[in-house]
């Protein structure tokens, strides 16, 4: 069975919240849904969990029209960034509901229940109500009650946003297992985070601004980031841009540092292009030799968890360095930073990938 | 500085008890008199400034006669308020819900001039309906009848309920609603399962708003019945005359208030609850 | 979707009710105010404006709809005060609060017109407790109910006695659903309780201090049974609010068709009155928010 989504566009009271969004997802899929804040993920998955209805274009489920089938009728489960239960039931029966609607005999819906709290680690807390529970057991009540009916379509909406860092970091952890013998759904999971869709892996839908930039697997966008705003969307910090150009047979960045063309540059013609550079590519030691030098001026540094992002001034042009571990760097300070031109990104005039790096930095072997 | 700030706090809080509590205090010391207590001139103390007896209360029991009787009217208020009030409730928490989750279109009227609608009859004056009413209730033969001042107070009541019930939905996320309808419930078994299992703190309130107005009003319980049909305000009001016994109007006033009062310091921890909706965060 | 039709049978079971009750006697209403109904003539003949022209000239009337106004805005905005008052000393930390706080609310919960009758019996001038305990302080005798001046003020200490818990119910939830960093931050800047009130709770309670004051008044604009009971109007009409003329015009005179074209310039004036009044509560308290 697998998931249609047909051309649809939504707009509300004539500001557009999605623009013609195609694509198909196959059952036993992971797909996630990266994007910014408002870049249209919760309409998107309104309008599959049929809560919204699209304002054209059609949603088919295993070739069936859903817009004719009420959201009671359908089999989707949704979990919200906000932890949502039932707050009169207790965990037990919470779990239980869907089930419960569904008709299902007490024997089986009791094995179930007790199944999913033991693989969401709630199954001590059963006969506690919602109310007494911390955010994290509240929202893993919530993935309980999604997971255990089975649904084609199990959608979750930013659905680690409200809690700390170190319990998204648990959860990841444990979504990994969860979702590993997942055969008959299809699951969307939606982020505003990069790196939260790299660890789940995957498929990918970039989305911004109500538009779809690219559907794939996930690696794969992310190492061919089909255009620039994909590159944007898919970087934190975001990608270091570059006007330069391809001049006599070698890359002009910015004023005037000029780099020998790398492999994958070969087959670029002479002229204008962005060149982009991850922050994770640039660092404050040489790795090779092929690496090159810039001296730079400290505009800011930045504490981010375990790293450091180190926002610097080299020539007119701003580019935010991502550093291991927490240093600290006085303002204006000047440093020398590195990077290998064999991680540099080409994107032509109209924002489209013309060159991607073979290598991802950080190992500093190809990874397939 | 303190001391003095504390001692003013509980004198406010002393004296303005003792202007609440002072009608029913002295409503109770004058319904254990007799005549010759009242004639003499305000007293207070029993045994000590007159002599107590039980005649203002033990004719309130006595049909016919000496007595008052005031049984019956009590039963009748009963059956009126609590039927008005639960037909309200019922009728008005269905609007409110609905209002507050879907969106409903009939022309140019939208959901904000439909909540006007219910919320405003409360600017209409008894007065100005009471001539009406009392045509409508003839015409259908309801005019003094139980049944015929309940439909009346539906219209009073259901206002009341709307208005506390719209501003309780809004309180409840609907993304519960939603969450809900995925595990399988249309809308109505939605309202049923789900959001009316949550709504305890704000029926209380707006049940207790209902049993107030309705079982206070007295306009319209004189205005449409009469002899057969008597409300227990009209009963007592009827003692109101210029030879009162105010021995026995004063325990029928203490008699009539009890339930109300009784009832707010049962439900009180709904009442001052800052948000109504403090059961659903 | 299906939705449309069962969000239906959430919606009209109690419309339909409420328009069915309403709508008639209200349609009503307008029809026989261009009547000449009366106790002699009853029916629904068709005078045209007779019955407005009459009103115009009737001073009764324009001096019932002054002192209901005085009357009216008098005792909401001492209940106002008072309600705020009473709300303030309860929020906070104060032994019995729970008690006291339902203490505050009992007289709401009491039939008007019953408190009215034991009120009667207070301010009687030579056998009630009032004027017994004035006498006892050695104030001297009022003629709370006899003179046109204290029947104004008894009707409206009735009235406030009655109203003040309404507005302290609906001001203390108002203040109890505060947010508490705004008065964190008033603390940390070393603001009395004072410049706190005035910086911090008063505007924060602005919308709802708004929103009460508007449903009192809509309540406080019927006012009629208290007078009915305490003085029926008297001294001579020194307390005759407009519901009660129009029920002396409607129902003792037995002047229908008259007394109908009252009662709907009455509700008009009071939709227009309640509706400015709104708008001038919105810009006196917001603008007070800003400066």
């Amino acid at each position: 069975m697998s998931l249609i989504i047909d051309n649809v566009s939504k707009s509300v009271d004539g500001e557009i919240h999605l623009q013609d969004i195609h694509l198909t997802m196959q059952k036993g899929s992971f797909n996630t849904l990266l994007g910014p804040t408002l870049s249209g993920k919760t309409s998107l998955l309104r309008l599959l969990a049929g809560l919204d209805k699209p304002t054209s274009g059609r949603i088919m489920m295993g070739g069936q029209d859903l817009s004719s089938i009420p959201v009671w009728k359908r089999n989707v489960s949704m979990v919200y960034q906000q932890f949502i239960n039932y707050p009169h039931l207790d965990i037990y029966e919470n779990i239980a509901f869907p089930l419960r609607r569904a008709g299902l005999a007490k024997a089986e819906i009791d094995r179930k229940v007790r199944a999913t709290a033991e693989t969401l680690r709630i199954d001590e807390l059963l006969r506690r109500s919602p109310g007494e529970l911390s955010g994290g057991q509240q929202q893993r009540t919530a993935l309980a009650r999604s997971l255990v009916k089975g649904a084609d379509l199990l959608l979750l909406d930013e659905p680690l946003i409200n809690l700390d860092y170190k319990l998204r970091e648990e959860f990841h952890d444990e979504f990994t297992n969860i979702f590993a013998d997942n055969r008959d759904t299809i699951i969307i999971y939606s982020s505003t985070d990069p790196l939260e869709s790299l660890l789940l892996g995957g498929d990918i839908l970039v989305l911004d601004e109500g538009r779809q930039l690219q559907h794939g697997p996930t690696h794969d966008v992310y190492r061919n980031p089909r255009m620039e705003a994909v590159a944007r969307v898919f970087n934190d910090p975001q990608m270091n841009m570059i006007n330069g150009r391809v001049e006599n047979g070698r890359i002009v960045l910015g004023q005037g540092l000029t780099l020998p063309r790398s492999t994958h540059m070969t087959d670029l013609r002479e002229g204008k292009y962005r060149f982009g550079l991850r922050a994770n590519a640039l660092g404050l030691s040489r790795a090779s030799a092929d690496d090159v030098e810039l001296e730079a001026r400290v505009e800011l540094g930045e504490i981010n968890g375990s790293e450091t992002f180190v926002h610097i001034h080299h020539n007119e042009v701003s580019w935010v360095v991502q550093e291991d571990g927490v240093h600290t760097h006085s303002l204006g300070q000047v440093i020398r930073v590195y990077f290998n031109p064999e991680y540099l990104f080409a994107f032509d005039e109209k924002g489209m990938l013309a060159a991607a790096p073979k290598y991802v930095p950080g190992s500093g072997t190809a990874e397939e | 500085m303190l001391g003095l700030y504390r001692f003013l706090k509980y004198s406010a809080i002393l004296l303005w008890s003792a202007f609440v509590a002072g009608p029913f205090l002295w409503a109770l010391t004058t319904s254990f008199k007799t005549s010759e207590g009242i004639v003499s001139g305000a007293t207070y103390i029993p045994w000590l400034q007159y002599k107590p007896s039980l005649d203002g209360w033990g004719v309130l029991f006595r049909r016919g006669g000496q007595g008052i009787d005031i049984v019956d009217p009590y039963l009748a208020s009963l059956t009126v308020t609590l039927s008005a009030s639960a037909i309200s409730l019922v009728l008005g928490t269905l609007a409110a819900y609905g209002l507050s989750r879907f969106s409903y279109k009939a022309g140019p009227i939208k959901n904000a001039d439909i909540t006007f609608f219910f919320i405003s009859q409360r600017i209409m004056p008894p007065i100005v309906l009471s001539i009406p009413f009392f045509l409508m209730l003839q015409a259908f033969g309801l005019l003094d009848t139980k049944l015929g001042l309940i439909i009346v107070y539906v219209a009073l009541l259901m206002p009341i309920a709307v208005w506390v019930m719209i501003d309780f939905f809004h309180n409840i996320p609907v993304e519960l609603d939603e969450t809900a309808m995925l595990d399988g419930c249309r809308p109505v078994e939605t309202f049923f399962r789900v959001i009316l299992p949550n709504c305890k703190p704000g029926l209380v309130v707006a049940g207790l708003f209902c049993l107030i107005f309705g079982w206070n009003d007295f306009f319209f319980a004189f205005m449409l019945t009469f002899t057969k049909t008597q409300l227990l305000p009209v009963a007592v009001v009827a003692l109101n005359s210029s030879v009162t016994p105010w021995w026995s109007l004063s325990a029928s006033a203490l008699v009539s208030v009890a339930p109300l009062v009784i009832l707010a310091f049962v439900v009180e921890k709904y009442l001052s609850r800052g948000n109504l909706a403090g059961a659903i965060k | 979707m299906l939705v449309s039709r069962q969000k239906l049978i959430f919606l009209l079971p109690g419309l339909l009710v409420l328009v069915a009750i309403i709508i008639f006697p209200l349609l009503f209403t307008i029809r026989v105010s261009f009547s000449s109904w009366d106790v002699m003539y009853p029916g629904l003949d068709w005078i045209g404006g007779k019955n407005y022209s009459r009103l115009f000239s009737d001073s009764r009337f324009w001096e019932s709809l002054q002192r209901l106004a005085g009357i009216a805005v008098g005792t909401v905005v001492i209940e106002y005060l008072l309600g705020f008052g009473l709300a303030l000393l309860v929020w906070k930390e104060v032994r019995y609060k729970r008690f006291f706080r339902v203490l505050f609310l009992v007289p709401m919960m009491t039939t008007p017109v019953i408190m009215s009758v034991i009120w009667r019996t207070i301010f009687h001038e030579s056998l009630g407790p009032l004027n017994n305990i004035l006498g006892f302080l050695g104030l001297g005798q009022v003629p709370w109910l006899s003179t046109a001046g204290m029947a104004v003020v008894s009707v409206m200490m009735v009235e406030i006695w009655q109203w003040t818990p309404f507005m302290f119910l609906l001001l203390l939830a108002g203040l109890l659903s505060l947010p508490k960093e705004p008065f964190q931050a008033a603390a940390i800047d070393g603001a009395g309780p004072f410049r706190t009130f005035f910086m911090v709770t008063f505007p924060l309670m602005a919308p709802i201090s708004i929103g009460t004051l508007i449903i009192r008044l809509i309540e406080a604009s019927k006012i009629m049974e208290t007078v009915y009971v305490l003085t029926s109007g008297g001294p001579g009409t020194a307390t005759e609010t407009s519901s009660y003329y129009i029920y002396i015009r409607g129902l003792r005179d037995f002047q229908i068709g008259y007394a109908a074209s009252l009662s709907v310039t009455y509700l008009v004036l009071m939709i227009l009155a309640l509706t400015i009044l709104a708008k001038f509560l919105v810009r006196a308290f917001i603008s007070k928010d800003k400066a």
